[in-house]
């Protein structure tokens, strides 16, 4: 017994002591043995050799069906009034007023919503064309052969029982030396070496924290970093982005103070840095959040601000609506596109299905995180356009950017229903095709003819 | 290996003969029928309320007042369901299936007929078989109306002149002091007699021959 006492304790040390100094220290200085990359390049050819397998599979059971990544219908591509001309032209009765054929084309763009819309579909997770060897992706995808079972059954053992421990540990030590770090650092008086120690504090901490997923991560276009004194906006896919975007510059964050775990972190970090949290009552407050975003941008001393514009978590194939707050604030804005590689694991956090902790596990049982972060060249607001222009111009260079589709509803609709407003436009401009037809005015007395 | 979701046992065959769907169609159809009831076995109104993209259409309500419509379930029964089971929501969806090509005359003069008489019960809302001047003056407020582009004392005006015009065509010696009931379901069909129903009121499926599959690449 206590020879496998004193065993146990030998492997735990020698262990920990692998942890500490090939993975930790070297990733403090943000240098890499390689062994991340070496993995990331045995898994690209293992799921290539997978994929290949499967549709070989597919090709012989052609009853497996494959999942359509660009929606399940076609739709037709005319505006309502072309599609009403049609309508109108086929039928013997003189055109030009109301007809019961109309309510056809309605009808038809009801059901294809009801069968296939392009928001619901964002707020889970992303279907992929072929599968990466997780469990959690299998949506459609049977036995095949016993060589991919095989790999599968290896790729759990590696994930759950030698990657999952290390990540644990990288994470737990990541976590703790950044409350520890910033909470010593806070003790400092206001000066340059207080800034620059916060700095490497952050850096530190976040790059172990990058190791703890597994995270590949290439920069491109690093001529564009965002400056002091600017706001960066990026589309949001899940709580993971900050760690990423975190790994090569300090960011002053914006968000809501929580409780637990998250509160600490956030105190702590507070104490050395300038970040702005807010109460859940001031968040309400428009007025109040802008002017201290305002306040910080003004101070061209201070870090840059990170804001996620979207508001919510999207699912990393679309670009939803950036809300105009953000963009209201004045001063450069920093537009960041980030693409989670979806093959090696799913990056999307959804908030309605899992919660943080669970969230956390999952991400930590992939794979790996890869993803690309593009850094675009800053923008400014125009003369003559608004806040909602710029936003819309901001976004639709993100998308293209990042290979995202570019969408103008908005991530609230996750929660919420649409605003009345948005209802009636098609019904206004329904009215003005039976306006026009008419000739006249509409008012023209057709009163005479009623019996 | 296998299924990480558990799928409830359909019969898939049964399905495909009673709604004319392909098994891919059909399973495609389950998935979406799954993200919509947000992975119940059925589907409430609020379900389908909960489309932004349905939001936007002016017949929105009678849309989803026909998938609860008894009368779409090829039953001949009457009323509306509260919720509807997959099963259901294939009926509904079979009216707008694609006409064979490879389909007899008479074939294609029942799937038409079929897809008149969806349209017609969503005008029909008492059932009595018959759309009356209050029924169809319903129809043309929710497209026109409620936006407040045209008033409603427009609207009306328009749906009866409109109501007046159908009844001259198909009552044609109507003495002035005759009732026009209302449009009767033989006297839409002559209504909409022109028009190609099986392009104007289908949903054409992709399979899998048209969607390409990636080996997983990246764009950048």
């Amino acid at each position: 017994m206590e020879d496998l006492w004193t065993v146990a304790v030998a492997v735990f040390q020698l262990w920990m002591f692998v942890v500490v100094f090939f993975i930790t220290l070297p990733a403090m200085f943000g240098l890499s043995l390689g062994v991340t990359s070496v993995y990331i390049q045995i898994l690209v050819k293992l799921l290539e050799w997978a994929t290949i397998r499967i549709q070989r599979g597919r090709q012989e059971q052609p009853s497996v069906p494959a999942p359509l990544p660009n929606g399940i219908i076609e739709r037709a591509e005319g505006s309502m009034e072309e599609e009403m001309e049609q309508l109108r032209r086929s039928r013997s009765l003189e055109g030009g007023e109301f007809a019961l054929s109309d309510a056809l084309y309605f009808c038809k763009k009801g059901l294809e919503s009801i069968v296939d819309d392009q928001v619901t579909q964002r707020f889970s997770s992303e279907e992929l064309a072929s599968w990466n060897l997780l469990t959690r992706t299998n949506q459609n995808f049977r036995y095949i052969s016993l060589r991919l079972t095989i790999f599968w059954g290896i790729g759990v053992f590696v994930r759950y029982c030698v990657l999952f421990p290390l990540r644990i540990a990288l994470a737990i030590i990541g976590l703790s030396w950044l409350v520890i770090g910033t909470t010593l650092v806070g003790f400092l008086p206001e000066n340059s070496v207080k800034y620059w120690l916060s700095e490497v504090v952050h850096l530190t901490c976040y790059r172990i924290c990058a190791r703890a997923l597994s995270a590949t991560i290439r920069y491109h276009n690093k001529e564009n970093r965002p400056q002091k004194g600017g706001i960066c906006v990026a589309n949001h896919t899940t709580p993971i982005d900050v760690v990423i975007l975190a790994n090569d510059g300090c960011y002053a964050m914006v968000g809501q103070i929580h409780g637990g775990l998250m509160g600490v972190i956030q105190r702590s970090m507070v104490r050395s840095c300038p970040h702005v949290w807010f109460e859940r009552s001031e968040m309400k407050d428009r007025h109040a959040v802008t002017s201290r975003l305002r306040a910080h941008v003004a101070a061209k001393t201070k870090l840059p601000i990170l804001i996620f514009p979207e508001g919510t978590c999207i699912n990393n194939t679309s670009v939803m609506m950036f809300k105009k707050g953000s963009f209201e604030i004045g001063g450069t804005i920093h537009p960041i596109a980030i693409k989670y590689d979806p093959r090696f694991g799913d990056a999307f956090w959804n908030s309605s299905k899992y919660n943080m902790v669970s969230y956390l596990l999952r991400t930590m049982t992939s794979w790996a995180v890869v993803v690309n972060v593009w850094y675009l060249p800053p923008m400014t607001i125009q003369d003559g356009e608004d806040a909602v222009q710029f936003a819309n111009r901001v976004k639709s260079a993100v998308a293209c950017r990042g290979g995202l589709l570019d969408l103008a509803w908005d991530g609230s609709l996750k929660r919420g229903k649409v605003k009345d407003a948005y209802k009636e436009e098609q019904q206004k401009m329904y009215s003005r095709v039976i306006v026009r037809q008419n000739g006249i005015s509409a008012t023209h007395t057709r009163r005479d003819d009623q019996s | 290996m296998g299924a990480s979701q558990t799928r409830p046992e359909h019969n898939y065959d049964d399905l495909t003969d009673k709604s004319g769907f392909s098994q891919e169609q059909i399973k495609n159809l389950y998935q979406r029928f799954q993200q919509l009831s947000g992975n119940n076995e059925k589907i409430s109104r609020d379900d389908l309320e909960r489309i932004p993209a349905l939001n936007n259409n002016p017949i929105r309500k009678q849309i989803i007042t026909a998938f609860f419509d008894k009368r779409n379930q090829h039953q001949n029964d009457v009323g509306s369901l509260d919720e509807i089971g997959f099963e259901q929501f294939l009926m509904v969806m079979s009216h707008f299936r694609p006409v064979n090509s490879t389909a007899t005359e008479e074939e294609k003069a029942s799937v038409r007929k079929q897809k008149l008489r969806f349209l017609f019960n969503m005008h029909d809302t008492d059932n009595d078989g018959i759309i009356t001047l209050d029924e169809y003056r319903t129809v043309v407020e929710e497209l026109l109306s409620q936006s407040g582009a045209i008033e409603t004392e427009v609207a009306r005006a328009i749906a009866d002149a409109a109501m007046l015009e159908v009844a001259s065509t198909n009552v044609p010696h109507m003495a002035p002091d005759d009732f026009y009931e209302g449009i009767t379901f033989e006297h839409f069909e002559q209504i909409l007699k022109g028009i190609e129903m099986e392009s104007r009121m289908y949903i054409r499926f992709l399979d899998m021959n048209t969607a390409t599959m990636r080996c997983g690449k990246l764009s950048s």
